[in-house]
């Protein structure tokens, strides 16, 4: 029997491949997966323990260990030296150019230097940094150069508690001058993070002990440049290396008196020579005591990159998703390729039966074909795998990403294991129909002339109801998700929207042997009138429905959810949108103040040459000056400062979003935007004394204090809008510090606002570019990447689902063969002949993506619903273009599909239509 | 070019103007060097307009073939192949699929009807295929054939829920439906029972009685051969005799001739140049 199913699979070795494909890539997919979740999970743990350079132990604790800690440590037996692990953040300013920079001090020992020096030396005394090369590139430094570095310092109020200023206009946003903690790589700063900031942005009003935090600029000259060369710091851009001396000195500036003290997470030890390294571990656990921890520097890396691969796996179980779909599109294609050779081998079926062989044997023909084909499909696509993996790295690695990447896949066991396994019971699973038809063939039709294959009938009864129940059920829960959604409950609403959502698309694919055929046939009818080549092909789709209705089925899942995540994507575009619509005035703000809204420093004006920069970027359509200046408002006693800000009531009517933002302002009158209005209890038609505000180190500004009548309106922002000239009279020589920009059309925010960064990043002037347009152009990245990756994943099993296309095409002119040559001898063309196949592959291919979208954007209306619905009003969109491009892709592929099995029935003989089997 | 002088075959009623099918030295060789098959060995014949006309002989005796080149179906190695006055030796493939639409019919043994269309479907298909509406003549001339050929309860049923003989009478409609100038039928009872083959070769011979068409039919089974007007012999790809009126005796008859012949080649050659007329 083994024999005999060998020399079957070799005479059906054509079609075998085919479907060997669709399990290949399958494999292939799942094992690149695995693969790269441990190259990932390498490169993670190296990039960590780069960071502890050549240290021996790491004693870390998630409470902190203080300055008192690390000195006890220092002082145990066998300990040489210990350096608590410290990355900070400041702004780095050159020129005109600014960044953002991680910087960690000097080290106390060499063996804690994690980075190499380029030129120069490491920073010796106060004064001094050493920068990584690229960085020291960018902004134009090279050595004995000076950089500036920016600080932020605790500085006591000297008049005392009078003022609030910065308070309650703080809690709207972060952004603050503090020395930002970036979060280090290990993932358990971040409790330190909160602890160590300096201050509760969200507390209310009062504040002990008053004072601001002031910007202090630090001129520091460069003495060395670094190279990471095992990546330690590549995942933060990079670090830079000043004196433990200047750090721990800023580090002690850059707290609020009392409010907390400086904590490490993680201190570096390195151990005298000789010292025995589990007696200092004890001892130092002994010592500290609390939650610390003394893992040796390897363990350490380990234990970080586990927590931080909590994260990881999750990103590969989310790919192994897309995996479990594209090898469920390549059972459904493996499941059709049996089912035909099965009923190709009638003839030799019946004719063994008739020999003797007995039905159990005839099905475990089957199964072991199934099992050889998807070992044997399963083991190329595990090296096809592989080497996609050792390409991606070689590729990656000739790139230069500044990460150090394993030049050599590591094939781990269950890298091999997995695939190999869920390959070949796929392949087995998929083969159980068609094995069971195989026993239900009869000896006798060994003996009956075979005709050529009739109407298969259709599926029973329980499968019905099984499709209907989920249908009906899952559309239920569907609903519900959508109905909780809208009533708050997200989360639930989400989760009862997906679990509907599954089992709905289980019920219509379980289904869709009962109406996915008829959809083809009544497509093709409508489609093509009466033209008869037309006419043959749509009839041909029925002839077997269970195989047109896989073959659809296989692609309609891809597409389905193709199309639902583009739907979901549009949608909360368009809900966000909205949403920032509502949040910002206008579509782009530029502004040298940005800080001021919120605080208090001098103006720096916009000089005339930006506006105009700004006004030449294409897609812009107009730009508004405004004049600002800090204005101090008596409410209820107490002198609050405000950003007032000056504008044409005329040109900003026509450029903000919402006319009432605006709406009412005039001489005599000041809007005050909504969220102030709530904070302070001011109510339109109260009246707001406006004063020109102290300025810190100028002398007080010229101008005459003004009462206005307030205007309460749906404004964005925290600055209160004046005309010009009333902030003139407020303050005079208010100087132009913002514009507003109005894009022609919002919609390509995407691509004009880095257009308009750009031109403005020429000018040496820092610049805040803000606005609806900007988060909009940010976010839309972020959503594209975010879609495109998944759409590209999903990409596979509409891949695999097309190849079931062309497969069950070439099968079914096998299959047809006589009927083909009938065809040709009662007078088809063989360019009808081939015409009529593809249309018959673009009617197979195009109705599974025609539903597929039309399902996908039901799911992706529903899961819009049901997760947006807390953002406010969920707008529904449908992704012409995402659907236009899927089902192009899916024609021109069915009538690709039909080529090559077109060339073969077009060569078939007429005379083959005379010929007796 | 036509070199071959055309010699009325001795027997053969007086020619009605142009023949309905020629073969003027048609060969067809398989294979090459040694192993070259003369499966055809320059065949003259003429098939005449309104008749019913069988080809017979042993099996590999080239009446396939014969029937193949003259239909269009397969490609000759030399001679000529007339319908009427085309020259189908000479046509290419599209023009073949044409000739095979407008001017020629098939019945196949194994029926061949289109298993997801209606027997009237199947029927009307070569006028589709020929892209032309189904008119009224057309639906007249459907009529005539459902009624003649005893289709009208079964039209609108599928190939599978017919019974052999009807399955080929709904063939035979198919073959006529376009009024072919003549229509080959390739052992057209070979998958019917004794009593549905009599049956189909009735209607064969009524069709071309009453309705005026021209039949040309390949079989073995001298009492199908029986039921044509005329019945031609072909042994070892050469026309080996031309019964007219047959009867199954007389069919018979000349194919024990035939076996004769076969077993003493020499001198079946010896007194033969060219198409014999055995006479029963």
């Amino acid at each position: 029997m083994v024999r005999l199913t060998l020399a079957q699979m070799r005479r059906s070795i054509g079609r075998l491949s085919a479907a060997g494909i669709a399990i290949l890539i399958g494999t292939a997919f799942l094992t690149a997966t695995l693969l790269a979740g441990t190259v990932i999970n390498r490169i993670t743990t190296d990039s960590i323990a780069a960071q502890f350079a050549d240290s021996d132990l790491v004693v870390a604790s998630n409470a902190g260990i203080d300055q008192a800690g690390v000195a006890e440590i220092r002082g145990t037996e066998g300990v040489e030296a210990a350096d608590p692990q410290v990355l900070r953040a400041f702004e780095l300013v050159s020129g005109g150019k600014r960044t953002y920079q991680v910087v960690v001090p000097t080290a106390s020992d060499p063996r804690f230097e994690a980075q190499e020096l380029v030129e120069g030396a490491m920073p010796a005394r106060s004064g001094q940094i050493a920068l990584p090369s690229d960085v020291a590139e960018r902004l134009g430094l090279g050595l004995g150069d000076t950089v500036t570095v920016v600080r932020s310092v605790w500085t006591p109020n000297a008049e005392g508690a009078a003022t609030e200023q910065g308070a309650p206009t703080g809690a709207t946003d972060g952004e603050t001058a503090a020395p930002e903690e970036i979060a280090p790589t290990d993932g358990a700063t971040d409790e330190a993070g909160s602890e160590t900031a300096p201050t509760d942005q969200d507390a209310p009003v009062e504040e002990e002990p008053a004072g601001t935090f002031v910007d202090t600029n630090e001129k520091l000259t460069l003495v060395g440049t670094l190279d990471d060369p095992m990546g330690a710091y590549a995942q933060v851009g990079g670090a830079g290396v000043l004196s433990d001396e200047d750090l721990t000195a800023w580090e002690a500036e850059s707290f609020v008196p009392g409010e907390s003290a400086t904590a490490y997470n993680a201190v570096l030890v390195a151990l005298a020579p000789g010292a025995d390294l589990e007696a200092v571990r004890s001892s130092v656990t002994g010592s500290l005591g609390g939650d610390t921890e003394v893992w040796t520097s390897a363990e350490y890396a380990k234990e970080q990159a586990a927590q931080m691969t909590g994260g990881e796996d999750v990103f590969t179980y989310v790919i192994l998703t897309f995996a479990a779909i594209a090898l469920l599109v390549a059972a459904l294609v493996i499941a059709n390729t049996f089912q035909v050779l099965v009923a190709q081998r009638t003839r030799t079926l019946a004719l063994l039966r008739c020999v003797g062989a007995d039905r159990k044997q005839l099905a475990r023909s089957v199964l072991l074909e199934a099992v050889i084909l998807g070992l044997v499909a399963s083991v190329a696509g595990i090296l096809f795998g592989i080497g996609l993996v050792q390409l991606a790295l070689t590729v990656a690695g000739s790139m230069d990403l500044g990460i150090p990447l394993p030049s050599v896949v590591q094939v781990t066991p269950v890298a091999v294991l997995v695939p190999l396994l869920v390959g070949t019971v796929v392949t087995l699973v998929a083969s159980f129909s068609p094995a069971r038809a195989a026993t239900r063939v009869a000896p006798l039709a060994a003996l009956r002339p075979s005709d050529a294959p009739t109407l298969t009938s259709g599926a029973g009864r329980v499968r019905l109801a099984i499709s209907s129940i989920l249908v009906v059920g899952g559309a239920g829960l569907l609903v519900l998700g959508v109905l909780l959604g809208q009533q708050g409950s997200a989360e639930a609403g989400l989760l009862a929207a997906t679990a509907g959502g599954a089992a709905s698309f289980v019920g219509v694919l379980v289904g869709a042997i009962f109406w996915l055929p008829k959809v083809v046939s009544l497509v093709g009818k409508v489609l093509t009138g009466s033209g008869s080549t037309a006419k043959l092909a749509a009839a041909n789709t029925l002839r077997n429905p269970r195989r047109t209705a896989a073959t659809s089925t296989a692609l309609l899942i891809g597409v389905t959810l193709v199309a639902m995540m583009s739907t979901g994507a549009v949608s909360a575009r368009m809900s966000m949108n909205n949403e920032l619509d509502g949040r910002y005035p206008v579509d782009v703000s530029l502004a040298t103040d940005g800080y001021d809204e919120y605080g208090g420093n001098q103006p720096v004006a916009l000089p005339q040459s930006t506006i105009g920069t700004a006004e030449k970027v294409d897609g812009v359509e107009s730009v508004v000056p405004l004049t600002a200046t800090s204005v101090t408002v008596d409410l209820d006693g107490n002198d609050v400062t405000f950003l007032a800000r000056g504008v044409d009531p005329g040109a900003a009517a026509a450029l903000v979003r919402d006319e009432k933002a605006v709406e009412g302002l005039a001489p005599g009158t000041v809007v005050v935007p909504a969220g102030v209005a709530e904070d302070w209890g001011i109510s339109t038609g109260d009246e707001l004394e406006l004063a020109a505000a102290p300025l810190p180190e100028d002398a007080n500004p010229q101008g005459t204090p003004a009462t206005l009548e307030a205007l309460v309106t749906p404004m964005g922002g925290r600055a209160l809008l004046v005309t010009p000239q009333t902030l003139e009279g407020v303050a005079t020589g208010t100087p132009v510090t913002s514009a507003w920009v109005g894009l022609a059309d919002v919609n390509d925010a995407a691509s004009v606002v880095p257009a308009l960064q750009d031109a403005l990043a020429e000018t040496d002037l820092p610049i805040d570019v803000t606005g609806a347009a900007v988060e909009r152009a940010m976010y839309q990245k972020v959503v594209d990447t975010i879609l495109g990756v998944i759409v590209g994943l999903l990409a596979v099993a509409v891949v695999i689902a097309l190849i079931g296309v062309a497969n069950t095409l070439s099968l079914s002119v096998i299959e047809r063969r006589r009927e083909s040559a009938t065809l040709r001898a009662i007078g088809l063309s063989r360019s009808q002949l081939r015409w009529m196949l593809a249309i018959e592959g673009m009617l197979i291919a195009g109705v599974g993506a025609v539903l597929g979208i039309l399902l996908g954007i039901a799911y992706g209306w529903a899961g819009a619903s049901a997760a947006l619905a807390v953002m406010g009003d969920v707008t529904l969109a449908v992704p012409w273009r995402d659907v236009a491009l899927v089902l192009v892709v899916a024609l021109v592929a069915g009538l690709l599909a039909s080529v090559i099995p077109g060339r073969s029935a077009a060569r078939t003989s007429p005379v083959e239509a005379l010929a007796v089997d | 070019m036509d070199t071959t002088v055309y010699q009325p075959i001795p027997g053969t009623p007086p020619a009605q103007g142009t023949p309905a099918v020629r073969a003027r030295s048609l060969t067809k060789l398989y294979g090459k060097g040694e192993a070259t098959v003369r499966a055809l060995d320059g065949v003259d014949v003429d098939f005449e307009k309104g008749a019913f006309t069988a080809i017979m002989g042993p099996s590999g005796s080239g009446k396939s073939t014969l029937m193949h080149l003259l239909a269009g179906l397969d490609t000759a190695s030399s001679g000529q192949g007339f319908i009427g006055d085309t020259e189908i030796t000479a046509l290419g493939d599209n023009e073949l699929t044409r000739l095979r639409r407008d001017r020629v019919g098939f019945v196949f043994q194994s029926f061949n009807l289109l298993p997801m269309f209606t027997a009237e479907q199947n029927i009307t298909l070569p006028i589709e295929l020929a892209g032309r509406k189904v008119d009224a003549e057309t639906k007249e001339w459907l009529a005539t054939l459902v009624q003649t050929l005893g289709l009208g309860a079964r039209l609108t049923h599928r190939p599978s829920e017919l019974s052999g003989g009807q399955q080929q009478r709904v063939a035979i409609a198919r073959a006529l439906i376009a009024k072919p100038e003549v229509v080959f039928a390739d052992e057209p009872t070979g998958n019917l029972d004794s009593r549905s083959g009599a049956e189909v070769l009735s209607f064969l011979r009524r069709s071309v009685r009453e309705l005026g068409r021209t039949i040309i039919m390949v079989t073995h089974d001298p009492t199908a051969a029986a039921y044509a007007d005329r019945v031609i012999l072909i042994a070892d790809g050469r026309i080996a005799g031309d019964i007219d009126n047959p009867t199954p005796e007389s069919v018979l008859a000349g194919l024990d001739a035939l076996r004769t012949l076969e077993n003493d080649p020499a001198d079946a050659l010896a007194g033969t140049t060219g198409p014999t007329a055995v006479r029963a």
